[in-house]
C-alpha cells in the first residue's frame, strides 16, 4: 500500500504555480526524503497532504484515504511543519497535554513523547525559555503524539546540534523499522542520504524524481580512481586502458576512468593484462547533494524562464 | 467536544494573558465605581456620556439595584477588554504558527472555532466575576462616604446582583464575539482590538449622532442595553434578540472563514 500517493496534484495561489500537476507514489514503511530548492513547492505539498490547503486540482490520498475527506486519517498522521510552534508562555508539557486533550489522547502519552526527545526534565519549564534545538524535539514529540503510522517532519534537524542529529537520524531509523513511514523534507542532503530510503525532488512545483536513493545514485557519472605500483606507468596505463574501451584521463600519479563504477573489476583485469601493477584502486560515486544540483540546478535563465512560465515564482 | 474546550482551556491557561485581563477588568471596575460615586455627590457634574460610558443619574444609583449601576454604565470599556482578550487568544493561533498543529490535529474545524469559544466563555464569567466583586467591596464604602440616600440597597440584593452578573457576562460574550470574528478575519489581534475600538468609542457615536434611527439597533447602544436590562431606546427583550442575532452572525461567519480558508500561517 502506499503511504502518500498523488495523481496530478496542483495548487496555484493567484497567478502563481506552487505546485503543477505532481503524481507521486510514496510506499509505505522507510525514511522518505523530499527534498528541492527552496520556493521549490515542498510546504505547499506537505500542507496538501495534512489538509491545510486545499488542492487547485488533482487528487491525493494519504494512508489510503482521500485528503479531501473529512480528515480522519489524520488522526494516524503525526507533523511538523516548518517551524515548531507553540504557545511561547507555556510549558512544554502544558502545550502537548492541550495538543493530546485535543485528540482525545490519554495523557499518559505526554510523558511517552518528553522521554522519546529527551525533553523529561525540561518539560515544565516555558517554551520560551527553550533554544531552537529544544523547540524542535519539541515539535517531534507534538508530531509523535499520536503514535502515527505516517510522520511528516518538516527540517527536523533544524538547530540541533550533532548530537542531536545522530540522535534524531537514530530515532527516525527506528521508527521506520516499526513499519511506519516517515517523510522527512531537508535541505541537509548529507542527512537525507544518510536516513533515507525513498526520494522525491520537486523543483519549481514539479517533480524531477521520485524513487529509491540507490536508485538514484547508481544512474549517475561515478568514476574509478586507479594508481600503478610505479609512477612511471601512468602513461602506459593510461595507452592500454583506452585501448581495451574505456575513457581514461590522467590525474598526478594515477588514471581517473570515467564510467560507472561497476566497472571497476574490469579496470582492474585489463591493468593486469597489461603487466602493470595496482596499488590503488577505488570507485568514486557522487554525492547526493551532486546528484541534486544535476537535477536541479539549471541556470539562472532557464530558472527565469521556468518561473515566467508559472506566473511570476512559486512558493 | 468536551476534549476540545479542555484543550482550548489548558493553552488560554497563560498567566501573563488571564492576570492581564482579570487586572484590567478590576482595574476599571474600581475605576469607574470611583468616579461615578465621586461625581453623584454633585448632580450638575455627572455628564450624561463619555466616551464608552453612560453616566447613571442620582435616582438609578439611590434605587435597590444602584450598587450595581456603575457596571452597566461602563459595559462598553468591560467589553472593549474583552474584545482585545478574545482577539489575542485567536489571533496568536494564527500569529504564533500554533494553527498548523491545530487543523492538523483536530480537522473539523468548526470545533476548533466551538472549542475555543467555550473556553472564552468560561474566561469571560470569570471577569465578569471579578467586576462584580470588585463593584460589591468599593461601591459600599464610596456610597457610604457621599450624601447619596442608600437605604433601598438592600432590597433583593441577590436578586440585583445576580440579574447585574448576567446581564454584564451576556454583554460581554456579544463583546467577544465580536473580538472573535474579526481575529479570525485579520488574523491580527492589534487589527481587531482598533476596528472594535475605534467602532464604539468613535464610528458608533458619529453614526448615532447623525442618523438617530441607528441607535436602536448598532452593535454598541445594543451591548449596553443588554448589560443595563434594557434602557429607554431599546427594551430588554429587543436588546436580547438582537444581540443574539449579532453573535450567531459573528460565529457564523468566524466558523464559515475558518473553516474555509488555507492555512498558510
Amino acid at each position: 500500500m502506499s503511504a502518500v500517493s498523488s495523481t496530478g496534484l496542483t495548487r496555484r495561489f493567484g497567478d502563481v504555480l506552487a505546485v503543477d500537476a505532481v503524481s507521486v507514489d510514496i510506499p509505505a514503511g522507510g525514511v522518505v526524503g523530499l527534498v528541492g530548492p527552496n520556493g521549490s513547492g515542498k510546504s505547499t505539498m506537505i500542507r496538501m497532504l495534512l489538509g491545510l490547503i486545499r488542492p487547485t486540482s488533482g487528487s491525493a490520498t494519504v494512508l489510503g484515504e482521500p485528503v479531501d475527506g473529512d480528515g480522519a486519517y489524520l488522526r494516524r498522521v503525526g507533523a511538523l511543519v516548518e517551524s515548531p510552534a507553540f504557545v511561547p508562555g507555556l510549558s512544554a508539557r502544558a502545550n502537548l497535554t492541550s495538543l493530546a486533550q485535543l485528540r482525545g489522547l490519554p495523557l499518559g502519552r505526554v510523558d511517552a513523547v518528553l522521554d522519546v526527545v529527551g525533553l523529561t526534565g525540561r518539560d515544565r519549564e516555558p517554551v520560551k525559555r527553550f533554544s531552537l534545538g529544544m523547540k524542535q524535539r519539541l515539535g517531534i514529540a507534538a508530531a509523535l503524539l499520536p503514535d502515527p503510522e505516517l510522520l511528516v517532519l518538516d527540517e527536523p534537524t533544524n538547530g540541533l546540534d550533532p548530537s542531536g542529529i545522530v540522535e534524531i537520524r537514530t530515532l527516525l531509523g527506528a521508527l521506520a523499522r516499526e513499519g511506519r513511514t516517515v517523510v522527512v523534507s531537508s535541505h541537509l542532503l548529507a542527512e537525507i542520504e544518510a536516513v533515507c530510503d525513498h526520494l522525491v525532488v520537486i523543483r519549481f512545483g514539479e517533480l524531477l524524481y521520485s524513487g529509491p536513493v540507490a536508485a538514484l545514485l547508481e544512474r549517475t557519472h561515478g568514476h574509478v580512481e586507479v594508481k600503478p605500483e610505479h609512477a612511471a606507468d601512468v602513461d602506459a596505463l593510461v595507452e592500454a586502458l583506452a585501448l581495451a574501451g574505456h575513457e581514461v584521463e590522467a590525474v598526478g600519479d594515477g588514471v581517473r576512468v570515467l564510467g560507472a563504477g561497476s566497472r571497476a573489476a574490469a579496470v582492474n583485469r585489463d591493468a593486469a593484462a597489461a603487466g602493470i601493477t595496482l596499488v590503488e584502486l577505488r570507485t568514486v560515486r557522487e554525492s547526493l547533494e551532486q546528484v541534486f544540483l544535476d537535477l536541479t540546478g539549471r541556470d539562472e535563465d532557464e530558472a527565469a524562464a521556468a518561473r515566467a512560465r508559472r506566473g511570476g515564482g512559486v512558493r | 467536544m468536551l476534549d476540545v474546550v479542555r484543550s482550548e482551556l489548558t493553552r488560554s491557561r497563560r498567566r501573563g494573558v488571564l492576570g492581564a485581563w482579570l487586572g484590567l477588568t478590576a482595574l476599571f471596575a474600581g475605576m469607574i465605581v470611583a468616579v461615578i460615586f465621586q461625581l453623584a455627590g454633585d448632580a450638575g457634574a455627572m455628564p450624561a456620556a463619555g466616551p464608552g460610558v453612560t453616566f447613571p443619574t442620582r435616582e438609578a444609583l439611590e434605587s435597590a439595584s444602584g450598587i450595581m449601576a456603575p457596571l452597566a454604565s461602563a459595559s462598553s470599556m468591560f467589553g472593549i477588554v474583552t474584545l482585545a482578550f478574545w482577539a489575542v487568544l485567536t489571533a496568536t493561533d494564527h500569529s504564533t504558527g500554533l494553527v498548523r498543529l491545530l487543523v492538523a490535529a483536530q480537522p473539523r474545524r468548526w470545533k476548533l472555532v466551538a472549542g475555543k469559544v467555550g473556553a472564552l466563555v468560561v474566561w469571560t464569567a470569570v471577569a465578569t466575576s471579578v467586576a462584580v466583586l470588585v463593584d460589591l467591596l468599593v461601591a459600599p464604602m464610596l456610597g457610604a462616604s457621599s450624601d447619596l440616600d442608600l437605604s433601598a440597597w438592600g432590597t433583593g440584593v441577590g436578586t440585583v446582583v445576580a440579574s447585574a452578573w448576567l446581564n454584564l457576562f451576556l454583554a460581554l460574550l456579544v463583546w467577544g464575539s465580536i473580538g472573535l470574528v474579526l481575529a479570525v478575519a485579520t488574523r491580527s489581534a492589534a487589527v481587531a482590538v482598533s476596528v472594535g475600538a475605534g467602532w464604539v468609542l468613535v464610528v458608533e457615536q458619529v453614526l448615532t449622532a447623525a442618523f438617530d434611527g441607528l441607535r436602536n439597533w448598532l452593535p454598541g447602544a445594543t451591548i449596553g442595553a443588554v448589560a443595563a436590562g434594557g434602557n429607554d431606546v431599546i427594551s430588554y427583550g429587543s436588546a436580547l434578540t438582537l444581540a443574539a442575532g449579532y453573535v450567531v452572525v459573528c460565529l457564523t461567519v468566524a466558523v464559515v472563514v475558518f473553516t474555509r480558508r488555507d492555512i498558510t500561517d
